[in-house]
């Protein structure tokens, strides 16, 4: 790009290299690094206490979650209703290794980022296992094979002696450098080895997205058929999708284990696999900015209806079961509300935006 | 032996639910190719309708039986009117999103009332005494309940082989341009479809609010295992959901009577019917009387 793309009038690319840069200006890429920053540093300066931060945390696990169904059903166009439970494997990864090792096994507490890796594999494995009726099959069945997937693993976790039943297994507090992380600053340390793996995974997904091996997931959602005739096997890339998305939950388990410092199976029920999709959804399936947009306005969401639900039943007397029932009632309407109405998320927004700006004085 | 007979038994009595469930679910996949996940909330919707009318308003219970079908009949014709309709024409994935959302707001609205939390339990309207036949006991809910089943479903069977309305569904199924050039409202018969399956759908929950108590989660559970029923019948197929329904319901008394308490296992009934899902979906996906349109892709 030689002139000013911020005057341009237009996008004039001139080969599909340009077209596929992740940053078109060196201003984009200075912006996106000084905010990459801004994220790392803003806890030297504003103090967050633990609750806060826990919800922060929890925002970036659910980050890390969503851009794995994002890419199975944004980019590959399978939908999957048993996304919790893929969460659920990597968090029992990690689980099964305290309960054999005992919880404070030094697997556990020093080679941690090594588990994490382990557990996104093991996600990746199940994936693809779930994902192997996609050989024979589309769409339609595929998301109730994965809904199948999401109600055998709650039997297993529910029944088998060696998951505790569905309680709590506890997972040991880790180490670093400075020593075994203590209570006070268990939630800060978490941000930030979250922080970096939810960086370090967004730049994965989105240079996977420029490559053929992400590209053919595309190809294979918007005609199966054609991916066919161009030498893809549509199959293999739906399995191969699965097993993308389980890593990345995989992970993003792993992740939610040791912030938590224990597993329950309460954590990735049917219910939770929904959030994860309307986390997708209205962030806006199949863009990576809506991965990141999604679970922080859903958890936001969350928030003021977890507090809605208090002040309610402080001043209402009939208000016994609100806070149960508000959180699905409003998950169930965002879903619908953003399918009928803004069915591109809240990416698109930002798109629109963007595009403001870029046209300002001109009008959009 | 007879602890064999027994499971038969109890196996077709779920069975028999399970298939009248399934029923409503293949109605609307049959008319509008859309895969109802919100389909368990109906069934609890009707059973707590029926529940509120018989013992909270004193009406009759094969009163409020036939009102709480006649109100679930407008509220799934309405939910497919509000939400479903204006999706006709999008992309299938995001249809069946929709059905997902509405399944969350149905649960947050059966929370608002006492049946989210509460369990609660028909008055007995029948006699207690379980009738036995060598060995075998089938108790009177039960048996009443099978009765119902089996003649809402010749019903069905009527309604959709010789009424006109029935056939001129069939039609849509069948072909939907075709319909349409012969005079058949097709919006309408998505409607009509989703109302049916309401209908059946607190029929089902009624019979089986008598049979096991209203307990949400329970009857939630029925919802989601019409899944591996209606993929083993094929989808697209009422014979197949009858004859799936009672395969699934003796698998399910099979399992759990045969294989929990051994080998440390335990709640093997809950969990069969998805494990047939899956063995199906890998090796047979159209079911046993589905048609074969599945392509390979």
């Amino acid at each position: 790009m030689s002139s000013n793309r911020w005057l341009a009038t237009g996008n004039y690319f001139t080969s599909y290299q340009q077209e596929q840069r992740i940053f078109f200006t060196s201003l984009d890429r200075t912006a996106m690094l000084l905010f990459i920053f801004g994220l790392f540093i803003w806890p030297f300066f504003i103090h967050a206490g633990n609750k806060h931060m826990l919800i922060i945390d929890n925002i970036l696990v659910a980050v890390i979650a969503v851009m794995g169904l994002n890419l199975v059903t944004g980019f590959a166009g399978l939908i999957s209703i048993g996304h919790a439970a893929f969460v659920g494997i990597g968090a029992y990864t990690i689980a099964s290794f305290a309960r054999v090792l005992g919880d404070s096994h030094v697997l556990l507490t020093h080679a941690w980022p090594l588990m994490i890796l382990l557990a996104g594999g093991m996600g990746a494995i199940f994936g693809a296992i779930v994902g192997l009726p996609a050989l024979r099959l589309k769409h339609l069945y595929l998301a109730i094979a994965t809904l199948s997937f999401q109600m055998i693993f709650q039997w297993v976790i529910n029944f088998m002696d060696f998951f505790n039943q569905g309680q709590t297994i506890s997972v040991g507090r880790v180490a670093w450098i400075t020593g075994q992380v203590t209570r006070k600053e268990h939630y800060l340390f978490w941000y930030y080895a979250i922080l970096v793996v939810a960086v370090l995974l967004g730049f994965a997904v989105r240079n996977l997205l420029r490559t053929r091996y992400g590209r053919c997931l595309v190809a294979v959602r918007d005609n199966d058929r054609a991916a066919d005739a161009m030498g893809m096997h549509p199959g293999f890339t739906k399995v191969y999708a699965f097993a993308l998305a389980g890593f990345l939950a995989g992970v993003a388990g792993a992740l939610h284990a040791f912030l938590y410092r224990g597993v329950g199976v309460e954590s990735f029920t049917l219910h939770h696999s929904i959030s994860y999709l309307a986390m997708a959804i209205v962030g806006g399936l199949g863009t990576l900015p809506g991965s990141f947009l999604g679970p922080l306005a859903i958890k936001v969401l969350e928030m003021q209806v977890e507090q809605l639900s208090e002040w309610a039943s402080a001043h209402l007397t009939f208000a016994a079961n609100l806070a149960t029932a508000l959180k699905p009632l409003s998950f169930g309407l965002v879903i619908v509300l953003f399918l009928m109405f803004e069915p591109r998320g809240i990416a698109n927004w930002w798109r629109i935006v963007r595009s403001y700006v870029k046209l300002w004085p001109f009008r959009y | 032996m007879s602890y064999f007979f027994q499971l038969v038994v109890s196996g077709v009595v779920v069975g028999s639910i399970y298939a009248l469930s399934a029923l409503g679910f293949v109605l609307i996949y049959k008319s509008s190719r859309v895969l109802n996940i919100a389909h368990g909330q109906f069934i609890a919707a009707g059973a707590f309708i029926t529940y509120a009318l018989t013992v909270w308003a004193g009406i009759p219970i094969y009163v409020s039986f036939i009102i709480s079908m006649v109100l679930t009949f407008f509220l799934a014709m309405s939910v497919e009117r509000v939400f479903l309709r204006r999706l006709i024409g999008e992309p299938i994935i995001s249809v069946i999103m929709v059905t997902i959302g509405l399944m969350s707001i149905l649960d947050g609205l059966i929370y608002l009332t006492p049946f989210g939390s509460e369990n609660f339990s028909f008055p007995a309207f029948l006699p207690t005494t379980p009738i036995a036949v060598a060995g075998v006991s089938i108790s009177w809910t039960q048996m009443v309940g099978v009765v119902t089943t089996f003649a809402l479903i010749a019903g069905f069977t009527w309604f959709f082989k010789k009424s006109t309305v029935g056939i001129s569904m069939r039609a849509v199924s069948d072909d939907q341009l075709a319909a349409m050039s012969i005079g058949i409202s097709v919006p309408r018969v998505f409607g009509l479809a989703w109302a049916m399956a309401g209908l059946s759908a607190a029929a089902a929950g009624a019979i089986i609010g008598n049979i096991t108590g209203l307990n949400f989660d329970t009857l939630h559970a029925f919802g989601i295992v019409v899944f591996p029923v209606v993929i083993l019948g094929g989808l697209d197929s009422i014979l197949g959901a009858v004859v799936a329904g009672i395969i699934m319901g003796l698998i399910q008394q099979f399992a759990s009577g045969y294989l929990d308490g051994h080998w440390g296992l335990n709640g093997t009934g809950e969990v069969m019917p998805y494990i047939v899902l899956l063995v199906i979906l890998l090796f047979k996906p159209h079911g046993l009387f589905g048609i074969h349109e599945i392509e390979r892709v």
